[in-house]
Order: C-alpha cells, then sequence, then structure tokens
C-alpha cells in the first residue's frame, strides 16, 4: 500500500475520533467541518512522522487534539476555509436532529472543564486506559488519576443540573 | 445518571458516525496541491484591515510633513507616526503567531501550554494598543485641522477642539472598558489553565 492509501484507511478507521474532536471544541457546523478539514490537512502533513511507537490511534487523537487547541485561537478570525470535496462523514437522508442534540448537550457537559480537563474526559469517555492517556495528554498516570477524580466531581455537579434532559 | 452512563450515549455516538460516508480518495489529491493551505491565508482580518489603515494614515502624515510648520506640529506628527507604526506592526506580529500551527506531534499538555502563553502575549499586546490609542487620539484630533486646512485648531477653534476630544477620549474610554472586561476573564481563564498544568 503506498502512503495515500495507509493515510485514507487511517482516517477512515479513525473518522469518529475526527469528528468527535471537532464537535466538541467547535460550535456550529461550519467551524467543525473547518476544524476537521484542518485535522485532516494536518494529520496528511505530519503522516510521515508517525513513528509507531504508540498505535496510530493513539497518535491520531494527539494530533487532532493539538489542531484543536490551534484552531481555538483562529475560530473567531476568519472567514470560511477552502473547501475540501467529498462529503467527509456526511450523513445523507438521515434525520441526524437527535445526534446532533445528543452531541450539543456533550459540548455544554464538558465547556464547564478547561482545556486540559476536557481532553482528558474525552478520552475516558473513549475508553482509553489511564496510561494512554497519560502518553496522549503529556502528564503521569498518577496525574490523569486526581485529575480524572476531580472531572467526575465536577461532571456529576452538572449531569445533576441537566438530568431532565437526558430522560 | 453517573459519568460511567455518559460512556454509553458516548458509544452510542460512535454507532452512529460509523454511517458517515468515508473520506473521498480525491480529498488527498486536493489537499497535497499547493492551493489548499495558500487559500487559508488569504484570509481577511479585521487587524490586518486596521494595519492597513495606520500604515496608510502614517503615509499621509509622512507625505504632508511639511505642512507642520512649527516644533510642536513636528513632534506631534513624529508620534503619530511611530504609534500608527507600532500599532500595525503589533496587530501583524499577533495574526502571525496566533496563525502559526506548531508541531502537532507533541503532548496535547505542552501545545496547551504554547496555547496559554500566546494567549498572555495577545492580551499583553492589547493592553498596549489601548494605551497607545488614547495617544494617538490625542496627536490626531491636534493635526488633522493643521493637515487638512492649515489651522492651528487648539488656538483657532477651542471648541471644536474640547468637543471632538471629549467625544474621542467617551468611545476609548467604553471600547476599552468593554476589552478589558472580556479580556479579564481570559486572562483568568488563560492563568488558572497555566496553574493546572503546572500542578
Amino acid at each position: 500500500m503506498d502512503k495515500k492509501e495507509v493515510f485514507l484507511t487511517a482516517i477512515n478507521n479513525n473518522k469518529g475520533i475526527i469528528y468527535k474532536i471537532a464537535s466538541i471544541y467547535t460550535n456550529g457546523t461550519e467551524d467543525r467541518n473547518d476544524l476537521m478539514q484542518e485535522i485532516i490537512y494536518q494529520v496528511w502533513k505530519s503522516f510521515d512522522t508517525f513513528n509507531q511507537k504508540s498505535g496510530l490511534g493513539t497518535w491520531m487523537y494527539r494530533v487532532a487534539m493539538n489542531v484543536a487547541i490551534y484552531h481555538l485561537n483562529r475560530t473567531k478570525r476568519r472567514i470560511p476555509t477552502v473547501p475540501i470535496e467529498g462529503q467527509f462523514l456526511d450523513f445523507e437522508d438521515e434525520d441526524n436532529s437527535a445526534f446532533e442534540e445528543r452531541l450539543q448537550i456533550f459540548r455544554q457537559l464538558l465547556d464547564n472543564l478547561n482545556l486540559l480537563e476536557k481532553g482528558i474526559v474525552m478520552l475516558y469517555l473513549e475508553e482509553r486506559s489511564y496510561e494512554e492517556i497519560s502518553i496522549i495528554v503529556g502528564i503521569s498516570v498518577s496525574n490523569v488519576g486526581t485529575k480524572m477524580a476531580r472531572i467526575k466531581e465536577k461532571l456529576k455537579k452538572q449531569i445533576t443540573k441537566k438530568s431532565e434532559r437526558w430522560k | 445518571m453517573e459519568i460511567d452512563d455518559l460512556k454509553n450515549s458516548w458509544e452510542d455516538l460512535n454507532n452512529q458516525l460509523k454511517k458517515g460516508k468515508d473520506l473521498n480518495p480525491e480529498v488527498v489529491d486536493q489537499l497535497t496541491k499547493s492551493g489548499y493551505h495558500r487559500g487559508l491565508n488569504k484570509i481577511i482580518y479585521p487587524e490586518r484591515i486596521g494595519a492597513m489603515i495606520c500604515l496608510l494614515g502614517a503615509a499621509f502624515i509622512g507625505f504632508n510633513f511639511s505642512k507642520l510648520d512649527t516644533t510642536f506640529f513636528q513632534v506631534t506628527g513624529i508620534v503619530s507616526v511611530l504609534v500608527l507604526f507600532t500599532l500595525s506592526a503589533i496587530s501583524l506580529i499577533s495574526i502571525r503567531k496566533l496563525n502559526r500551527t506548531g508541531d502537532v506531534n507533541i503532548p496535547y499538555a505542552e501545545t496547551l501550554k504554547i496555547f496559554a502563553m500566546k494567549k498572555m502575549q495577545f492580551l499583553k499586546f492589547q493592553r498596549i494598543n489601548i494605551t497607545l490609542s488614547y495617544l494617538l487620539l490625542v496627536t490626531i484630533i491636534i493635526l488633522l485641522p493643521k493637515l487638512f486646512g492649515g489651522k492651528d485648531l487648539i488656538t483657532e477653534n477651542k471648541y471644536l477642539w474640547t468637543f471632538s476630544f471629549s467625544m474621542g477620549y467617551i468611545f476609548l474610554l467604553y471600547f476599552s472598558k468593554w476589552v478589558f472586561k472580556s479580556y479579564t476573564k481570559t486572562l483568568r481563564q488563560t492563568e488558572e489553565l497555566l496553574e493546572e498544568l503546572a500542578s
């Protein structure tokens, strides 16, 4: 397989990661699509630097989350970018409103956390181990545990407030 | 509902996402085209327009410098040009720094540190910008009548000077209050993030 094929397989196997990260770090469809494009572009650009020390998924999380942070600075400062044609992750002919509503609730819950906590909890929800979270985030495993305990407390309060919406 | 119940809900999202279309192979061709990211750089920013206005203002004062016939006006003109250059330089440097995507392979916490430091620097630049704007307000009000009609505003029309200065000052006062109110919140959040990263 050439680089292009490997890249396409990697992106398509991890498209959920890209979509969810882009959804959590942005507000609105246009901005989300913009970030998804930027993540795909940066993954392509740095694809040769993937050293296989960690799994491809772990590496992809790191790249996507880092790009999302850089994107935050630009979000309010630019007009829409050059669109990539191809309808990536488009849910044609499907009612997406329930899905979008659920994402919106997640976004609201996580918006009350700072960017470090937001990143950690998102990886936790993705069922990544504390070791993997430690590698992606770059803090010790024990620190991940400490921060997770604090995040759970914060989220518990948030969930209590919003529990009615989940029924 | 507990946090672990959120995982199930999150997992449901994954199932939905699997139904989404795959990335089209043509997209890779588009990404490799040199035009893709060059397109991003053509984006118009308010800061860029502001910087252009500042540079045009400085050029205008420079071309009409001969109309400034006393030392007082000449010094005021030089100060104005320097302030206008500084304002435009600050804007352009800020944009460049904010626009740059650094190494995306480094750990997330490292990127957050860079992000927070950039934000702090940007806030400092904003403070300098506001302070310089106050100075510019005074110098421009003094210079404009001289540059356009050769008049000395201070001695010839005290009322217009008082009115213009007051209006400009009130506008800047409210504008800077609004800016600092939003930036104080951002500054606090950024400092908290840096503390969290250091712990």
